[in-house]
């Protein structure tokens, strides 16, 4: 498993791959001359011995005895033949003063009704000598034609894939947000221009996905407010003319309602779709423990909850003032709305968290879909489902971590607005 | 007063109409583009509220048109758009007020009566039912010119009352005219009730039985 993790860039893969190629081929052809050059070598040796004892043989036969020549020739009268045979033999050489490696051929041979035998020895020194001269210089000259070959290659493979690398880092750089085309460089290689085209088929077409959507998501949203309003001006007409009962005006009122719950989702699923598609893109110093108090003073106002805010120091961050309000907004209605018994909501900034507690019975039956839209526990309250979702949103769009908690009794939101460079530190 | 209501839907510009014209009022109606282009160089209005996809062109540019020949007509914006961008854009141009779809029109009425009162149209800032009176300026309400100690809530709903006065208004127009955004959760605990109630027992204290129930649930501001 983890070796399937480990990426290799390509050329050094295929620099790599190359290498062990080359790697085994010269230990292998190595291998296989210093075998056949031994052979040879060893072939000539006993050449050069089998003529060197025929001369002998027919000098012998002359009736010239060429006498010994201590190691190299010597030739003596034996009573008996015996089979020929080569061996190697280790012999005092007296020019060398040193004991040496002889290749030896000995026969024996009846000339003239005289038994001899003769032996020719060689020294092979010389042709181990030369064998590994051959075997040396054949390395040396294959290690270099490997490097050349090697950066020649390396240089090569660059400046053909050279519009691939580019294009993957186009590629990289490619973002919806942005209306230009993604600019790919053509390459004289038929796949690589294949592979562009069909990366510009694919960019294009998921860009006209996206207008698509977009496009869609914002139509709809807008072409559904104004039937909405159109039903809502007639509701009220009808409630102020002369003939309605009260079941009719409590059912119309009960419409006005729902009509007003599918404005609140209309907004944001809108919104939601504006977080996704990251058109929230200004930003600036957001005071956010002022933003909460301010916040805190409009609930006071409309709610009987009571709200206690501690505050340490100012909370800073970096956002859209818009979206930092909707954060604020809905992460403290949401603890209004779920208050059990009516208990006050804690809000307190401290460092570079906000943390929104509410009393309640019971911790969240499935926490992990607590920030999930359309999650509800309970069908108790009329809510859109989306509040917490926006609110999860907003602080994946910058990075900021939040959690939920249940303890003593308290349901509590912790929102860290630590930037996310510095919260990995 | 004199207005004019362009919008290409004829069935929420009739309900407009027919909801303004019970306070007396005159409303004229534009259906498209060249209509409400033709109406407000020909005419002068008090008001003109102002769709901004009007069919066959801009609402901004009928605004634009309205501003180059220096109307005085009040502009109210209604866009089925919630960007902000639209809403400052048409801010931008000089329009009065900006109030997105789908709205209440007791809504739409307050916010014609707030555009009135402003100063550039001549308007009073006071506005008096009987023995009351509101100073929209100062932002307090007296009775018999005494001076009522009202949160800010309940000047909000007062106000809102006078100028829907002697109409039905349910809870969930009051919630949406004073909690906005929040009016949901107003739904939850009838935060509403606790206000009305506070506001109504301030005017009743003076005598001032004018917040009636309507049909169980609702409410009517009116002498009856």
């Amino acid at each position: 498993m983890a070796k399937k993790n480990i990426k290799i860039p390509l050329l050094r893969k295929a620099s790599k791959s190359y290498l062990w190629a080359s790697m085994l081929l010269m230990v292998l052809s190595t291998i296989a001359l210093f075998f056949y050059v031994r052979w040879l070598l060893k072939q000539e040796v006993e050449e050069e011995l089998f003529s060197a004892e025929a001369r002998i043989e027919s000098a012998i036969k002359a009736g010239q005895h060429p006498g010994s020549l201590s190691p190299i020739i010597e030739v003596n009268e034996v009573d008996e033949l015996k089979t020929a045979f080569t061996k190697d033999t280790v012999i005092y050489d007296p020019s060398q003063d040193e004991m040496e490696l002889f290749r030896e051929f000995s026969t024996y041979k009846n000339i003239n009704n005289k038994s001899y035998k003769i032996s020719v020895r060689v020294l092979v020194v010389e042709t181990n000598q030369i064998l590994w001269a051959i075997i040396l210089s054949y390395i040396f000259i294959i290690f270099l034609v490997f490097v050349f070959q090697f950066y020649l290659n390396k240089s090569n493979n660059k400046k053909i894939w050279n519009p691939f690398f580019y294009n993957l880092e186009q590629m990289k750089k490619f973002s919806l947000l942005s209306k230009e085309p993604i600019q790919l460089l053509d390459s004289e290689i038929l796949e690589f221009s294949e592979l562009n085209k069909e990366i510009a088929l694919l960019s294009g077409k998921v860009r006209d996905d996206y207008e698509n959507l977009k496009q869609y998501t914002e139509d709809v949203s807008h072409e559904l407010q104004t039937p909405l309003a159109i039903i809502q001006a007639k509701i009220e007409n009808i409630i102020n003319g002369p003939s309605v009962s009260e079941v009719q005006f409590n059912q119309l009122a009960s419409i006005q309602k729902d009509i007003q719950r599918l404005t609140q989702l209309n907004k944001r699923l809108a919104l939601l779709t504006k977080l996704e598609n990251h058109q929230y893109t200004h930003r600036e110093n957001i005071d956010i423990t002022d933003l909460t108090a301010q916040i805190i003073a409009n609930f006071n106002e409309i709610s009987t909850i009571s709200l206690t805010f501690e505050k340490t120091n100012n909370i800073i961050a970096k956002m859209d003032p818009y979206l930092a309000e909707i954060l604020c907004n809905n992460i403290i209605s949401n603890a209004i709305k779920h208050s059990t018994h009516k208990k006050p909501i804690n809000i307190e900034a401290r460092n570079t968290l906000l943390s929104v507690s509410n009393f309640g019975l019971m911790p969240i039956a499935n926490p992990q879909q607590l920030f999930t839209r359309f999650y509800r526990e309970t069908n108790e309250f009329k809510s859109t489902g989306l509040g917490l979702a926006i609110v999860k949103k907003i602080c994946d769009l910058y990075g900021y971590n939040i959690s939920y908690n249940y303890i003593k009794d308290h349901h509590c939101f912790l929102i860290d607005f630590a930037p996310p460079e510095a919260a990995r530190k | 007063m004199k207005l004019l209501i362009a919008e290409d839907e004829i069935s929420l510009q009739q309900s407009i109409i027919s909801y303004l014209e019970t306070d007396g009022n005159v409303c004229e109606s534009a259906s498209n583009y060249e209509d409400a282009i033709y109406k407000v160089s020909l005419y002068d209005y008090d008001i003109v509220i102002l769709d901004i996809n009007l069919i066959t062109g801009s609402g901004l540019e009928v605004l634009k048109q309205l501003k180059k020949e220096k109307k005085k007509a009040g502009v109210i914006i209604i866009s089925a758009n919630n960007s902000l961008n639209d809403k400052l854009e048409g801010l931008d141009l000089g329009a009065d007020d900006y109030l997105t779809k789908p709205f209440h029109l007791a809504e739409l009425n307050s916010r014609i009566k707030a555009v009135l009162r402003r100063g550039k149209f001549g308007g009073d800032e006071n506005i008096v039912f009987n023995e009351i009176r509101v100073d929209t300026g100062a932002r307090s309400a007296y009775i018999q010119e005494k001076p009522m100690t009202l949160t800010r809530k309940e000047y909000d709903l007062l106000l809102f009352f006078i100028t829907n006065k002697n109409r039905v208004l349910s809870k969930e127009i009051i919630a949406e005219h004073l909690w906005g955004d929040h009016s949901d959760l107003a739904d939850n605990f009838d935060f509403i009730y606790v206000h009305i109630n506070n506001l109504r027992k301030k005017l009743t204290s003076e005598g001032a039985k004018y917040i009636k129930t309507a049909y169980g649930s609702g409410y009517k501001f009116t002498e009856e």
